[in-house]
């Protein structure tokens, strides 16, 4: 055989095998596209799973016949200005994607431009390819925008279409697809629709950026997520990172529901989960992932975009710069945050509760399953520290209306409750301390609910964060090691750590490069007992390479810590004095992160009177 | 197969032997045990393939024979009958029950053919030599604690017992260490056992030879290949299979020239090392000696709880010196000195510490010191 160039079709089909790896990825370019063409609105069909249709329909700028016969040539695009590829400012930058596709697909295109002013021209036109092969244009009649419809998927490349899955799980990455960038433009209104039902439909958002984005992600993430997230807000140094991040307590078991992007871009990137991952790190117990949407924005010179075919990940200049932020910005967000726990807990108490006794029984609990309750006060949005809100919300007639509950006969009550400066203590946010029920849960009033709180696991946070601190203050022991041990490594790895010494001895791990490629560790974590140096030393240099900064010394000795202040603390069945409660309750107050222990259950839950109120239907 | 035997005696023997048997298993043969009786005895055999043991008892069998029987269940059983109770134990007709009736309690087992029970293959053994039982106790006791449980240096799993040479004397050794301590006890080296291979004997090998030689106070004769080790008792056999891996070379890390040498009572400081370490809430729980002029002062500090201290008389005269250690390391070594003064030997707080039994000449313990 002898040394050609490769016809231009099977160009496009080489890239396709890149670009377009299943029906999702055409759906997700071809949004793009209608994002980049400035729509309004933009409505997908699929049918098939993708396989027998796709079309987007966009009110965008559109395209004239000249420029409908260019946009399917491989390297055609308008949007790179100044053929600056390290400037990158829309979502499409190569010219690729419309090539890939109609290499390997029926592709018809038809278009109608609206100029810069907005005049819409006259004409519209149409374009078909059949597996890279170009028709004629046509005139066609079409109101403003672009619809590109892609028929039988794959069919010029059986083998690809060999490796598609179940319609419903094509669908359901295609729809996951739109969802991500739904999230990222609140101003743009989406729906997708299977043929039959409309499966996803946002309306195009209201002017006000802040609160349509909000307003955006609890229409896609659910309103649950809304109160039960607080706000992130932070920034420096030209990085800003927004968004909202989910209480601990309201966490799930798979990493599934971590939606992030950078400039706008909806990314799935190492750096960007290893950084969530860490800001959770003793918020949450290992099988637990937070749900978060974060909007990472940054100079478009210091992200490359392109280093994957379906732009799904990025790479920083400065990850570690990255990953500081995330961590500090959500770390912090919580400590400010304070005493919040999620509300679906205390939902879930109040669908149990059900209304004892007589009459109408069967009536009111259906009352309470029909009509689910959302806590008012627990949910708002950028309103850090509970302290507040509760006070806001205080009001006398509330406290005068809770006055009947103070007594409950089989409690454990106060033993002195005259001691108590009651009307202060109630104003506290976690309220005073009215008795304790077997033995585990102390019962406390607020100004405008009551608290319930276990004791177990509230203590056991509490004794962490002062293990923890304490750990800090007075520096790790460190325990000789009487046979060093030697650690190989890729060379690489061993000068990375031995770059950071210092910082590793601060965190009692002691170490020094043997040879190329080596390290021998002297002295380790007396707290982690007698451990797997080479594996903890490995996973330290991975890290490293890939974070350009060690989390995990620090998080197993906070494991530990955790383990240590699981033993420590107060068990579940003792009885407590009324003392010893408001003494447990203060000082929740005070210490950072104590809405949950360190397995991320709630330490608490609080039923706000008004849900009380409504469990007997007064409301 | 049809016997009679003393409830007992019965139990005494199945406890010997249960323990080897793990509480899962995959394969379900290896949750019984094999019982073989003949000539007015009967054995009971049980192994997780890498060690076995043996156990064999008087019982009054009017017909030889052999099965298996879930082990955990027949020791549970036995466990529970009345003291003094005959146990009538039979094998039904076509090999597929084992019966056991002890008074009016009747129990029937599911057995496993005998010939599905895995045997050790014990291969040659080429050295062989005797040993009291109280001398291989000591070799186990005075070294055991250190065994590391870290199963990623698995060759630090085990004792490693080989002939060595003290001052000209050829000796047998025990040494065991988990990278923090080590401790090594020596006896003159028994007749047979001149040229025996390096060993290292596994931790639950160990452990089920130390049950045994409690009850049993008579020579073992220990036999050994590079592979294997069995030590034959009067009524039972362990045999089991050795660590493949090598000892590291610890002898280089036995410190020769500490100059700095401290005498103090064992139980006195014993004593004061678990008083003091109260105060200390980590699990590491550091204990820091202060030497001076016959003098310990031995501190703790925790942030939470504050701070103890406690003096003690001792004999020491090399100067001042603050060295920290694990207590708990401390307290099992203590724990293993047979005579009344311990004998420490320091260089400096980052170097390794000898410890040494005023009683016990052969024993030897070295000990890291930690940064605190
Ligand atoms: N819906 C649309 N409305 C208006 N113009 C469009 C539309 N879709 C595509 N185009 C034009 O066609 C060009 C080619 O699109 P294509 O997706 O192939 O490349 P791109 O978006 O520039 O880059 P990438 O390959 O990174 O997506 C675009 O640059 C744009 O000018
Ligand atoms: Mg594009």
């Amino acid at each position: 055989m002898s040394l050609r160039l490769l016809p231009e079709n099977i160009v496009n089909q080489i890239a396709a095998g890149e670009v377009v790896e299943r029906p999702a990825s055409v759906v997700k370019e071809l949004v793009e596209n209608a994002i980049d063409a400035g729509a309004r609105r933009i409505d997908v069909i699929m049918t098939g799973g993708g396989r027998s249709l796709i079309a987007v329909t966009d009110d965008g700028r559109g395209m004239t016949g000249d420029e409908l016969k260019l946009c399917v040539e491989r390297h055609a695009t308008s949007k790179l200005d100044d053929d600056d590829l390290l400037n990158i400012k829309h979502l499409g930058f190569r010219g690729e994607a419309l090539p890939s596709i109609a290499s390997v697909s029926r592709l018809t295109i038809g278009s109608r431009k609206s100029d810069a002013d907005g005049m819409l021209a006259d004409d519209a036109w149409e374009l078909a390819v059949t597996a890279g092969q170009k028709s004629n244009l046509r005139p066609a009649s079409l109101p403003a925008g672009t619809r590109i419809e892609v028929r039988d998927l794959f069919f010029a490349t059986p083998a690809r279409l060999k490796f598609l899955k179940a319609e419903r799980t094509e669908f359901g990455h295609a729809i996951d697809a739109v969802r991500r960038l739904a999230m990222a433009h609140p101003d743009i209104g989406f729906s997708v629709t299977d043929g039959e039902r409309t499966r996803l439909r946002v309306r195009e958002g209201s002017a006000d950026l802040f609160e349509a984005r909000r307003a955006r992600l609890i229409d896609i993430i659910g309103r649950d997520f809304g109160e039960n997230s607080i706000a992130i807000d932070a920034g420096r140094d030209g990085y800003k990172l927004t968004g909202y991040a989910g209480l601990p307590t309201f966490s799930r078991g798979n990493a599934q529901y971590q939606y992030m992007f950078v400039n706008g871009r909806p990314v799935r990137d190492r750096v960007l989960q290893g950084a969530i991952r860490g800001a959770y790190s003793d918020l949450l117990a290992g099988n637990r992932h937070p749900i978060v949407a974060l909007f990472l924005d940054l100079d478009p010179l210091s992200v490359d975009v392109n280093v994957h075919p379906a732009k799904a990940e990025v790479r920083f200049e400065d990850s570690g710069r990255v990953r500081g932020l995330i961590v500090s910005a959500i770390k912090h967000a919580f400590a400010e945050a304070g005493l919040r726990t999620a509300t679906t807990a205390s939902q879930a108490a109040l669908g149990s509760a059900r209304p004892g006794g007589y009459a109408g029984q069967g009536q009111l609990s259906q009352m309470s399953r029909n009509r689910p309750v959302y806590s008012q006060h627990a949910g708002g949005y950028g309103t850090p520290g509970m302290r507040e809100t509760t006070l806001q919300s205080y009001a006398p007639l509330a406290q005068g209306n809770t006055e009947g509950y103070a007594a409950e006969p089989r409690a454990r009550m106060n033993e002195n409750p005259g001691e108590i400066e009651d009307a202060a203590a109630i104003n506290y946010p976690l309220g005073a301390a009215r008795g304790q029920l077997h033995e585990t849960y102390v019962i406390s009033q607020t100004a405008d609910g009551i608290v319930i709180v276990d004791q177990h696991a509230a203590h056991e946070r509490l004794v962490y964060e002062r293990v923890k601190q304490a750990l800090l203050e007075n520096g790790v022991a460190r325990q000789i090691l009487l046979l060093p041990e030697v650690v190989e490594l890729d060379p690489g790895h061993a000068d990375r750590l031995v770059e950071r010494v210092d910082q590793l001895a601060e965190l009692g791990l002691v170490l020094e490069a043997f040879g190329d490629g080596a390290v021998v560790v002297r002295e380790v974590p007396a707290l982690l007992g007698e451990t797997n140096v080479i594996g903890l030393v490995r996973d330290l240099a991975d890290e490293l390479a890939e974070l350009d900064q060690s989390l995990g010394l620090r998080e197993r000795l906070e494991e530990v810590c955790s383990t240590m202040a699981c033993h420590g603390s107060v068990r579940a069945g003792r009885a407590l004095t009324g003392d010893e409660m408001n003494a447990l309750l203060r000082e929740m107050e005070a210490t950072p992160n104590a809405g949950q222990c360190s397995h991320g259950r709630p330490t608490f839950v609080e039923l706000k009177l008004h849900d009380i109120e409504k469990l007997f239907g007064r409301r | 197969m049809e016997l009679t035997i003393e409830r007992g005696s019965l139990l005494k023997s199945l406890g010997h032997v249960q323990s080897v048997v793990e509480r899962r298993n995959t394969i379900p043969i290896l949750s019984n045990v094999l019982i073989e009786a003949a000539d007015g005895s009967v054995s009971f055999t049980a192994t997780d393939l890498d060690l076995a043991i043996v156990d064999t008892v008087d019982a009054d069998v009017k017909q030889s024979g052999a099965t298996t029987v879930p082990a955990h269940t027949l020791h549970d059983i036995v466990r529970k009958l009345p003291d003094g109770a005959q146990v009538a134990i039979s094998l039904d007709a076509d090999g597929a029950k084992v019966k056991l009736s002890a008074g009016r309690s009747k129990f029937t087992l599911a057995c496993l053919p005998r010939d599905d029970f895995p045997v050790m293959s014990e291969g040659d053994m080429p050295f062989r030599f005797d040993l009291g039982a109280a001398d291989l106790k000591r070799l186990i006791d005075k070294t055991r604690f250190a065994i590391s449980t870290e199963e990623t240096r698995y060759y630090l799993n085990g004792i490693y017992l080989h002939a060595a040479e003290t001052d000209g004397v050829q000796m047998l050794r025990a040494v065991a260490t988990d990278g923090h301590r080590l401790a090594r006890v020596e006896l003159p080296l028994p007749e047979g056992a001149a040229g025996i291979p390096g060993v290292i004997v596994p931790r639950k090998t160990v452990s089920e030879l130390r049950k045994l030689i409690d009850e049993n106070d008579e020579v073992i004769t220990i036999a050994l290949s590079d592979t294997k080790i069995r030590f034959s008792f009067r009524n039972a056999i362990v045999t089991s299979k050795l660590i493949d891996g090598t000892f590291p070379d610890y002898d280089r890390v036995i410190p020769s020239g500490n100059d700095k040498s401290l005498e103090v009572d064992t139980k006195l400081f014993a004593d004061a090392v678990d008083r003091v370490s109260t105060i200390s809430t980590d699990k590491s729980r550091a204990v820091k000696m202060e030497l001076d002029t016959d003098r310990l002062t031995l501190s703790a500090t925790s942030p939470e709880n504050g701070t103890a201290t406690e003096e003690i008389s001792a004999s020491y005269g090399s100067g001042e010196l603050t060295i920290g250690f694990n207590s708990r390391y401390m307290l099992d070594i203590a724990d293993e000195i047979e005579g009344d003064v311990a004998r420490f030997q320091f260089a400096d707080a980052a170097a390794p510490t000898l410890v040494l039994d005023s009683a016990d000449e052969g024993a030897l313990y070295v000990l890291m010191p930690m940064r605190v």
